[in-house]
């Protein structure tokens, strides 16, 4: 519940919307339950009267249309503001939780997964959302009618008052808390056992070809039938839960009102009150249980939304790998230098050892070594991705930890290994890198990429769409609008982890070649394990036992 | 356009079908769900009844509360014993629900994986897990809640209607007639608010595409300064969602308000007429009313619509299944009916399967996945049983498609014989057993190194694995690793660099024993000096089978009996000779 409280900042943003949604909620309630006590007592009335030439129909009949209409009207009013106010909440959640996330990656909790975080960022946001509409809401509507009842009742079946106001107290707030410390548990298991099967379904698409290769889909069945039916059954028991609080609820309900009937009559034999006045008070309570029955269906969500919370919390409030310095330094032009760098995602193990590499402004330095000794990490510390555990980075002198990580992301662009495609048109992949850039400068980008041509040869062009994870172009294809993009970036310093990897020989040795013409005036630091022709680089080192030597 | 519309309406009405056909895979508990809900409408006439009783005679006749506690205790029986009832039908239908939706998850997913790669490769991931998980899910209303209140709106305002008719025939009436008008309300409001629903359900499903497609590309986005872009184009997404949503909510709130219209009419009615008549002011009955009588139409005014109100507040339900059984059918291609058959089990030893494959691709042309461009154009090629042949060419010029083609995963035109067997004929567990693929973009599952090189072969020991491992030159970067391959690595291989992960997914092929092997890139990443020992362990390996590489290095294309070059669609005929092989020439300048 505590990881509840922490997105109250975001409902209040909405407090004023939240505020009428509760304010007319409880207007239909209350208008519902006038309209019954007024009928009773109307009903009664007439019954009992004597000389129906002098009894007042104006005014009952009157209040009955007149509760009929408001009831209509404000009920439409709130349905529709409360669902503004949720989805407003929804669409902020998402925002809030993306800007937050940027300054955590990568995540320093490298077992948690894609799909994993997808389902947090979908499904847990939903849950998050529906908590006012379905379920505070209705409990604060439901205190204030309770309230206003057992007072109708107190002043004329101080009795009844009492045992109703227990009751149904013990409806709207003893159930739901004992529904919500029962459910947690379930709560969190439903919402992991949603995401574990988000996974296995994940795992069967992107591994779909390797599992058809290996003949395995018969496990992957197995395996996903196994999350599915642990999913059914979290399911299965919290329903179980809340169907048992909702028959506790109609229980008590019933209890309340078999009491007010029952002192009722007790209090009209005595003569203390009139019939007309049991009739309608016995109505109002039995109207009042509309409001006490919606507070269980919201709380069984409760419990899952307060999962959800915890799991969105725990990523908006984890330690980022890097921070920003309290007083940025500015960022000067100049060599990039290590200095002594030690690093590795497991300290115990570090890969690199020691590093030194001198790069002079402008010129083009190209690292080799074999895969997973240090050349991907080398180029991620440059990026401040993570920072060292022992040694410095630092540009033109200043240690890159004293400075802003956007000036430091201007100066320098990385194209990764993993450097995806998004979802988008090539034109939309291009100007990430540049979002100011020409189309001249789109299809120079590309030419130096050498993908113009084939970008010139589809229907669309630059507006052709490319699919997630760009899988509508070949790995080749895609490698080179990564390329292009990076090409396009004015970053200073130029970083390219195997930039050739998706092109053959031919490509790549005139790839190389022209890097020297496409990055002229720029540094570059090149990771590869190409063989690379001469002139591509002004240096090259090789990666030993994390430390460079000169090749 | 007409015949559009007209099939349009007619996958509609198939997929309504279908949705009330999904009751059949659990009968028992959704029977259950509907009828005790329906008892208890009855016996709450019972205590309606009782309860009026008892404030007549109160109120009337000046009854004792002494001579009422046997009435007053038989409304507290009435109401536990209704309780009870509400209990079973919910957990009955809670049972049903998962029930049903288990079976549509396994079936969905069963559907998927029979599927070729080429098709879950032409679709969003995120869009087919959410259709799996979340749309699936949004039957959930629909089959706990929808169904049970559909039977109770169809039966008991009738019935209660009925059972009123014998008091007071007035109200009788009124309830009859206004009744059965406001389904027909519900029906015209309701058209509107499913067209909306539809839309949202889209628009849901593409927002979950886009956020899985951000978040694969959030580190890269970040490093290009494009936070603050990045998260206000997807505000504006959830903004877009919030506006389609609200447009089918204003609407889908309507039929409630209609429905609250008539409910109030109905007690407002009531009240009256009855108040008048009590008064003598209206006179259009045989007898005298009594208050007994009286209260008896007020107390079951509300009663008659809440079956009503109860449709209407999960009519909603429905119009979200329906949208998501669309999405469904639009993701899949289809409803799923039955699980499917089992995928049998590979046969875990055959003799056969060892003897090398000849392969003979007959003028097969190939599209890229969106059917937009040809890549290979009717293309003959003939590999005999235990040639080992290399397939070089430009980057996207075909290399890998002809491969997966080949591989039976994607669709092709023309013909691929192995063994003079068109491969369409042969059944998925021998294929599976006699060709080993490996693509360019292999997957790491989350699990250890050894458990990712099982998926070769589940059945093989530590020291098949250690030594398969060894092969593909895994064990170098392992035993640096804390547990060695016991490591655990993430998804995706999280954890390991590009050639690392390649060669564990390489390793897989050593474990198992097929004819004919189909690699794609299988040394990408690699440093010379690594290359050349996978090399080594690659070709000892294929002794005695026949091999197919798409490759971009001459050193793998040079170890080849014979290569062959795409060029604009074309696989050029015949084996070239090497020396005049381009890759070989550019070779020397490296």
């Amino acid at each position: 519940m505590t990881a509840l409280w922490f997105f109250r900042p975001l409902f209040q943003r909405h407090a004023a919307r939240l505020a009428w949604t509760l304010l007319l909620s409880v207007v239909t309630l209350a208008a519902g339950i006038a309209l019954l006590a007024v009928s009773g007592w109307f009903l009664t009335a007439a019954a009992l009267t004597t000389a129906a030439a002098s009894f007042n129909l104006f005014g009952p009949s009157s209040l009955i249309r007149g509760l009929s209409f408001i009831r209509i009207l404000s009920r439409y009013g709130e349905k529709v503001f409360g669902h503004d106010a949720t989805l407003r909440l929804l669409a902020d959640l998402r925002g809030w939780l993306f800007a937050s996330l940027f300054p955590r990656v990568p995540l320093a909790d490298r077992s948690l997964r894609h799909g994993d975080l997808v389902s947090r960022l979908t499904a847990d946001v939903d849950a998050l959302d529906t908590v006012f509409l379905v379920a505070i809401g209705p409990m604060l509507a439901a205190l204030v009618l309770g309230s206003a009842m057992a007072t109708a009742l107190w002043v004329f079946i101080p009795a009844a008052g009492l045992t109703y106001a227990v009751l149904v107290g013990l409806a709207i707030l003893a159930v739901p808390v004992v529904l919500i410390l029962a459910s947690r548990r379930m709560g969190m298991e439903l919402v992991e056992a949603s995401a574990a099967a988000r996974i296995a379904v994940l795992d069967g698409i992107d591994g779909h070809a390797d599992l058809i290769a290996f003949g395995e889909t018969g496990q992957a069945r197995a395996s996903f039938a196994a999350s599915a039916a642990r999913l059914a059954t979290a399911r299965r028991r919290l329903g179980m839960a809340g169907t048992l609080a909702a028959a506790a609820t109609q229980a008590l309900a019933g209890a309340a009102m078999v009491s007010v009937l029952w002192f009722g009559i007790a209090t009209v034999h005595a003569g203390t009150i009139g019939g007309p006045s049991l009739a309608g008070l016995l109505l109002g309570t039995i109207a009042s249980f509309e409001a006490t029955g919606a507070v269980v269906r919201g709380v069984a969500r409760l419990g899952v939304s307060a999962a959800a919370a915890a799991r969105l919390k725990a990523i908006a409030t984890a330690k980022p790998m890097v921070n920003d310095p309290a007083r940025p330094e500015p960022l000067p032009n100049g060599d990039v230098c290590f200095e002594s760098v030690v690093f590795g995602h497991d300290p115990r193990r570090p890969v690199l050892r020691g590093l030194d590499l001198c790069v002079k402004q402008g010129s083009r330095v190209a690292i080799i070594g074999p895969s997973g000794s240090g050349k991907s990490t080398a180029l991620a510390l440059l990026l401040r991705l993570y920072d060292p555990q022992a040694g410095t980075v630092s540009i033109g002198g200043a240690d890159i930890r004293t400075v802003a990580q956007r000036d430091l992301h201007e100066k320098v662009s990385l194209l990764s290994q993993d450097s995806p495609v998004v979802l988008g048109t090539i034109r939309e992949n291009l100007l990430i890198g540049r979002a100011d850039a020409s189309d001249a400068a789109l299809w120079h980008a590309l030419a130096s990429a050498r993908l113009a041509d084939f970008v010139r040869g589809l229907p669309e062009g630059l507006n052709a769409f490319v699919g997630e994870t760009g899988r509508t172009l070949s790995v080749g294809q895609a490698r080179r609008l990564c390329l292009a993009r990076t090409l396009l970036s004015q970053a200073e310093i130029l970083a390219f982890d195997e930039p050739t990897s998706g092109l053959d020989r031919e490509a790549e040795l005139a790839f190389l070649a022209d890097l020297y013409t496409a990055t002229a005036g720029r540094t570059v630091i090149l990771a590869t394990h190409a063989a690379l022709p001469l002139g591509a680089a002004d240096h090259i080192f090789r990666m030993v036992d994390g430390r460079l030597e000169t090749a | 356009m007409q015949q559009t519309d007209s099939t349009q309406v007619d996958a509609i009405r198939d997929q309504g079908r279908w949705m009330m056909r999904l009751w059949r895979h659990a009968r028992a508990p959704v029977v259950v769900a509907i009828t005790l809900p329906l008892i208890s409408g009855l016996l709450l006439v019972a205590q309606a009844y009782l309860l009026a009783s008892v404030l007549h005679r109160a109120i009337v006749e000046g009854a004792s509360p002494h001579t009422l506690l046997t009435p007053v205790l038989c409304i507290a029986g009435l109401l536990a014993v209704r309780i009870g009832l509400a209990i079973v039908a919910e957990r009955c239908g809670i049972l049903a629900a998962e029930r049903i939706k288990f079976f549509l998850r396994s079936a969905s997913h069963a559907t998927l994986l029979d599927h070729r790669p080429d098709w879950t490769a032409a679709r969003s991931s995120g869009a087919l897990s959410s259709a799996i998980i979340d749309q699936i899910e949004s039957l959930d209303g629909f089959l706990v809640r929808f169904l049970p209140a559909m039977a109770q709106a169809a039966i008991l305002p009738l019935a209660f209607a009925v059972m009123v008719l014998p008091v007071d025939w007035v109200v009788g009436l009124l309830f009859l007639v206004t009744a059965p008008m406001i389904p027909l309300f519900m029906a015209l409001v309701g058209w509107g608010a499913e067209a909306a629903s539809q839309a949202q359900a889209a628009a849901f499903t593409r927002l979950s595409g886009l956020f899985a497609d951000r978040l694969r590309a959030i580190v890269t986005l970040k490093l290009f300064g494009r936070a603050e872009s990045e998260t206000r184009s997807v505000m504006a997404a959830s903004e877009g969602l919030r506006l389609r949503t609200l447009a089918v909510l204003k609407i889908a709130f309507l039929s409630s308000a209609v429905l609250e219209f008539f409910a109030a009419l109905g007690v407002a009615g009531v009240a009256l007429y009855v108040g008048l008549t009590l008064l003598g002011f209206v006179d259009l009955r045989l007898s005298v009313l009594t208050l007994q009588a009286g209260l008896f139409c007020l107390l079951m005014a509300p009663e008659v619509y809440q079956p009503l109100r109860l449709l209407a507040a999960h009519y909603h339900d429905r119009a979200a299944a329906k949208a998501a059984v669309a999405e469904l059918a639009r993701q899949f291609d289809g409803l799923p009916e039955s699980a499917g058959p089992q995928a049998i089990l590979k046969p875990t030893s055959d003799t056969h399967s060892a003897a090398p494959i000849a392969v003979d691709m007959e003028r097969v042309s190939l599209h890229t996945p969106d059917s937009r461009r040809l890549v290979i154009d009717s293309t003959s090629l003939l590999v005999p049983a235990g040639r080992h042949v290399a397939l070089v060419g430009e980057s996207g010029i075909g290399k890998s498609t002809l491969l997966e083609a080949v591989a039976r995963m994607r669709a092709f035109e023309g013909t691929i014989r192995l063994d003079g067997q068109d491969t369409a004929d042969v059944a998925e567990p021998e294929l599976r057993t006699r060709v080993a693929f490996l693509g360019q973009r292999p997957r790491l599952f989350h699990g250890t190194i050894a458990e990712n090189i099982k998926l070769g072969c589940r059945s093989a020991g530590d020291a098949e694995v250690h030594e398969a491992a060894r092969r593909a030159a895994v064990l170098p970067f392992a035993t640096q690793l804390p547990d060695g391959l016991d490591t655990l690595i993430g998804e995706g291989g999280i954890g390991l660099s590009g050639g690392e992960a390649h060669r564990v997914a390489l390793a897989r092929i050593f474990l198992r024993d097929p004819g004919l092997v189909l690699l794609d890139e299988p040394t990408a990443h690699l440093d010379a000096e690594t290359e050349s020992q996978v090399l080594d362990a690659l070709m000892a390996f294929a002794a005695g089978r026949t091999m197919i590489v798409a490759t971009h290095s001459a050193a793998v294309a040079d170890r080849m009996d014979s290569v062959y070059r795409i060029v604009g669609a074309k696989v050029l005929s015949g084996p070239h000779v090497r020396a005049a092989r381009p890759a070989v020439a550019l070779r020397s300048v490296a």
